[in-house]
């Protein structure tokens, strides 16, 4: 008997000594015989990925020893163990280069919720009553399987559906892959504030279906129309370091950057120029600002090459863009758009970033395509200071492609009887992030057996039937392909920093468990025992040790995404696409454009849970634990609306109420929200907490790709009431306020 | 050799995006008070971005400040503590004695940057969150004031490190959270006492300024103003 074990038979026996001898056993602390890979006093640095966003950011893990609540073969007591302590930015990694942005530093709260389901549930009460009760791993997994297994004897393999959020991942490459040898399609990916549209304008225009990176770091200047950079969009941490040194990186050259966009974003207030801009007219001064450069040669005409020739009348010099037209459409003076053309031809390396509300309208490809003609015009693609494309690795082929959320919602609805019978949730509360028009609720109510993996109830898991939670990300084998951020191709991957705290199983492996145990196993067998090896076959054996100890690893000899995937849009010119934005709801009833925005703190509301974002105050307006809306001063005073009373904002679909926000970045006919709040389920923390934008929206859609025109909606804007209280910020209680001491 | 430890926030980098202010919480044991306790002025932020808006719509800009202890060399809070928990160090940090502290609050009224948070109630850390704290760094209670160490658990590991190494600190090897954290790399911290030092020589440029230096507090934080208003 070696001294581990001898120690454990004491701590048994000793335990059960203490058992016999008290009246109350469940009242005894047991202490159960930690881990022997314990250093007292000591962190221990293991790698992490973030698994936040699609920015696939590499983390450092501070490992230290703790005292756990735990659960061990049914007995509650106290273990000491290995946990995760705080979350750093990972040093080597090439996209975030050592920083991590705020959301992912309030990662390590995912893991330590109080609100994290702790084991598989199953649904009590009625479908949506948030009434479940425990069951145990074997059970759960064996309901599942006979659900799947009646699909497969009634031959409606097809009706299996995956919902879940976009990024690629060899996790996402297994959840294909079950789907797609099980006989159904690839998972539907949705994201509130997608990038579909610019991944389909770079791919007509310069043959990649992906998010761009920037080389700011060597940018002269930079014109922003929208795009959150800095922020909340693509890889902001990347971006945020590109940025830093475009503006003080090099001796005697200072970047200098313009933003357009018609509220002031988070990035906008970095810019040195910012340009209010009538919502929707983006791409129109994309194109004059190219009118004036092709019509004083700046440029040399032929530059736009395969860009260019997808706009309409750009050989012919853009003849119906000029300044003075762009005045009228846009709002931007013509003498200003002169001089921002000059400036952009004159100070290469330049570029132009597009994102966000500009693209999501019915017309969202074409402002897309103009600016993506733009930078072909300043010689910028490809080049330093410009905009390139990371390599890439093919993603899992899908035999079935995936199905958009919208349509297989309405066809959800549409039917007697479901198409989908089975639905898997991952990770996507498609409740609320989706406009009322969609009627994803009522549609996943319909669906006769929904499972969820994600590790709390919110808005759309609280309507499952049976939930296997996750581990969290610290507790399983995690990885990322970043699409953007770096020159390199490059895949995040890192196992447990720590052991799992509760009854949770890894998706992954839940997946491949599954795929055992179906009557009919699925062709070609999913062969890897567990989802760690699947990821070890993935990168190859002479990258595994370096992935496994740095984090990250270069992936090479795959060869990037087939340039010939370009064809099926290519010759496709701008002749038969929108080119001006069209609003929902009729102006004169609703005179206020209504631009949603992804939050600082929670982005789309996916981390509202977290309780260091929602306290952390937001940097435009120093609010924490709220919702708003940001009104111009002036109109403002129009309405007799004042800072912090309760407003309700109307469309044709639906109203939501919070406290007025007065603000001077917003222009007087738009009304802005921050995304994020307004959960009916979402733990202690944002539960029931603010106001949901989103659900004042149309239902409109960006016309080629379908993607959600989440900035197309007008609204009304009406005062029901004094201050209530909800509007919380710090920078206007920095001295304490007069109240009654407790 | 001895240090004095400094920083230097370069504005024309920052982009207000607040990591430091989560990196800071997570380091350093800061509770969250939630919306309530939020709403009566309590919520604690040992570093916070500070927001200014000029001007009117269309002509509006926005400029963003990190807001931290500035470490006076000339503190306000120090002398007028009556139980030496609020002293200046060897190496030039504003260092508070949490155990010595009273809770009278003199230190807070005194401070020119409000950047001193007092704890009117016991921190609560609703399990398992508990598990996140940072065993480097003590849990505070009521009645006691706290704020911004320059992560001195941080400078005491490395020191220790180095010494032990039998050699030199090297310049940038050592960082606060905040500074850590920085995407645009806003945030640079180091020794003053060696004049090339990247803290040393930036702190000399023509960008720099000290927040409200009018008022003598001679703080070891100098920022650097972008250069459009340089």
């Amino acid at each position: 008997m070696d001294r581990r074990n001898f120690i454990k038979l004491t701590a048994v026996t000793g335990g059960a000594v203490t058992l016999a001898s008290c009246g109350n056993p469940e009242h005894e602390l047991i202490r159960f015989v930690p881990d022997e890979d314990l250093t007292p006093g000591l962190a221990e640095l293991k790698p992490g990925v973030c698994p936040l966003c699609s920015a696939g950011c590499g983390t450092t893990v501070r490992v230290m020893q703790a005292d756990v609540d735990t659960v061990r073969n049914g007995q509650a007591g106290v273990v000491t163990m290995s946990v995760a302590k705080k979350l750093e930015g990972n040093a080597t990694h090439p996209v975030n280069q050592g920083a991590l942005c705020a959301r992912g530093q309030a990662a390590i709260q995912i893991a330590y919720h109080p609100d994290r389901i702790t084991q598989p549930l199953k649904r009590r009460g009625a479908k949506g009553s948030g009434d479940f009760q425990p069951i145990e791993w074997d059970a759960a997994i064996a309901e599942l399987v006979a659900q799947l297994d009646k699909l497969t004897a009634s031959n409606a393999q097809a009706s299996l559906a995956c919902w879940t959020r976009p990024g690629a991942s060899a996790r996402h490459d297994l959840t294909t892959m079950f789907l797609s040898r099980f006989g159904a399609a690839a998972p539907t990916t949705f994201e509130l504030f997608g990038d579909d549209v610019l991944r389909r304008a770079n791919l007509m225009s310069f043959g990649r279906e992906q998010l761009p990176t920037f080389d700011l770091a060597a940018s002269r200047y930079a014109i922003s129309f929208g795009a959150d950079f800095l922020g909340t969009w693509n890889s902001p941490v990347a971006q945020a370091a590109a940025y830093g040194r475009m503006r003080q990186g090099r001796r005697g050259v200072r970047g200098a950057f313009v933003q357009a966009e018609p509220r002031m974003s988070l990035t906008g207030a970095s810019a040195d120029e910012w340009v209010a801009i009538r919502p929707g007219t983006e791409g129109v001064l994309a194109l004059g600002l190219a009118h004036v450069i092709l019509r004083e040669k700046l440029r040399p005409a032929d530059a736009g090459g395969r860009a260019g020739a997808l706009v309409d009348g750009w050989s012919k010099g853009l003849p119906d863009y000029t300044p003075q037209a762009i005045e009228q459409k846009t709002g931007v003076k013509a003498a200003r758009v002169e001089r921002l053309a000059r400036e952009l031809a004159e100070q290469r390396p330049s570029v132009a970033l597009i994102a966000g509300a500009p693209l999501a309208h019915a017309h969202g490809l074409f402002q897309a395509l103009a600016v993506n003609a733009l930078n072909a015009l300043l010689g910028s693609v490809g080049t330093p200071g410009g905009v390139s494309f990371m390599p890439q690795v093919d993603a899992a082929a899908a035999s079935r492609p995936a199905r958009p959320l919208r349509a297989v919602a309405a066809d959800i609805l549409a039917a007697d009887k479901s198409p989908v019978q089975v639905l898997l949730l991952d990770r996507l509360n498609a409740v609320h992030a989706t406009p009322p028009g969609w009627r994803v609720r009522e549609a996943v109510l319909k669906v006769p057996f929904v499972v969820s993996f994600g590790s709390f109830l919110d808005d759309t898991s609280v309507l499952a039937d049976l939930i296997l939670p996750d581990h969290a990300f610290l507790e399983s084998w995690t990885d990322a392909r970043p699409e953007s951020g770096a020159t390199i191709a490059l895949t995040t991957v890192a196992g447990p920093a720590m052991k799992p705290l509760y009854q949770t199983r890894a998706t992954p492996d839940v997946l491949l468990d599954i795929a055992k145990k179906l009557k009919q196993p699925i062709k070609p067998e999913l062969a890897w025992p567990s989802f760690d090896q699947m990821l070890q076959a993935s990168i190859g054996e002479d990258a595994w040790s370096t992935a496994t100890k740095q984090g990250w690893v270069e992936i090479k000899g795959k060869g990037q995404p087939a340039d010939s995937k370009g064809q099926r849009s290519e010759g496709k010119g701008q002749g038969d696409i929108a080119r001006e934005a069209v609003f929902d709801g009729d102006a004169a009833q609703y005179p206020f454009y209504f631009l949603p925005y992804a939050s600082q703190a929670f982005v789309d509301g996916s981390v509202a849970h977290l309780p260091w974002l929602q306290e952390m105050p937001d940097p435009m307006s120093t609010a924490m634990w709220s919702s708003w809306v940001e009104i111009n001063p002036q109109t403002a005073g129009r309405l007799g609306i004042g800072d912090g009373d309760v407003v309700e904002i109307a469309s044709a679909h639906g109203t939501v109420r919070a406290p007025a926000l007065i603000s001077p970045g917003i222009a007087p006919d738009v009304l802005a929200m921050p995304a994020g709040q307004g959960h009916e389920t979402f733990t202690r923390y944002a539960s029931g907490r603010g106001s949901n934008p989103v659900k004042v929206l149309g239902p409109s859609v960006e016309q080629v790709t379908g993607a959600l025109a989440w900035a197309a909606t007008r609204v009304k804007v009406t005062r029901v009431g004094e201050p209530d209280g909800t509007l919380i910020r710090f920078g206007g209680s920095l001295t304490e306020a007069e109240h009654t001491h407790r | 050799m001895s240090h004095r430890w400094g920083m230097v926030v370069d504005l024309d980098r920052c982009t207000g995006c607040e990591a430091c202010v989560v990196a800071c919480h997570a380091e350093n044991n800061i509770p969250t008070v939630g919306p309530a306790e939020a709403a009566r002025g309590r919520a604690m932020h040992w570093l916070r971005v500070e927001r200014y808006w000029e001007g009117e719509f269309p002509d509006v800009r926005l400029k963003f400040r990190p807001v931290l202890c500035q470490q006076c060399n000339a503190a306000p809070c120090e002398p007028v503590c009556p139980t030496y928990a609020s002293h200046h160090t060897e190496e030039g940090l504003n260092a508070q004695v949490y155990n010595r502290c009273i809770g009278t609050r003199y230190c807070a009224n005194a401070c020119s940057y409000n950047v001193r948070f007092f704890n009117f109630f016991n921190p609560v850390w609703e399990k398992p969150l508990h598990l996140q704290l940072n065993p480097d760094v003590s849990l505070r209670e009521v009645g006691v004031m706290e704020k911004c160490t320059f992560c001195v658990q941080r400078i005491k590991a490395k020191t220790q490190q180095v010494k032990a190494e039998n050699r030199e600190l090297k310049d940038g090897e050592l960082k606060p959270a905040c500074a850590q954290s920085c995407p645009a790399t806003a945030i640079l911290f180091g020794d003053l006492n060696d004049p090339e030092s990247q803290v040393s020589r930036l702190s000399r440029s023509s960008r720099g300024e000290k927040l409200l230096e009018e008022l003598g507090t001679l703080p070891n934080i100098t920022y650097l103003k972008g250069q459009a208003e340089a």
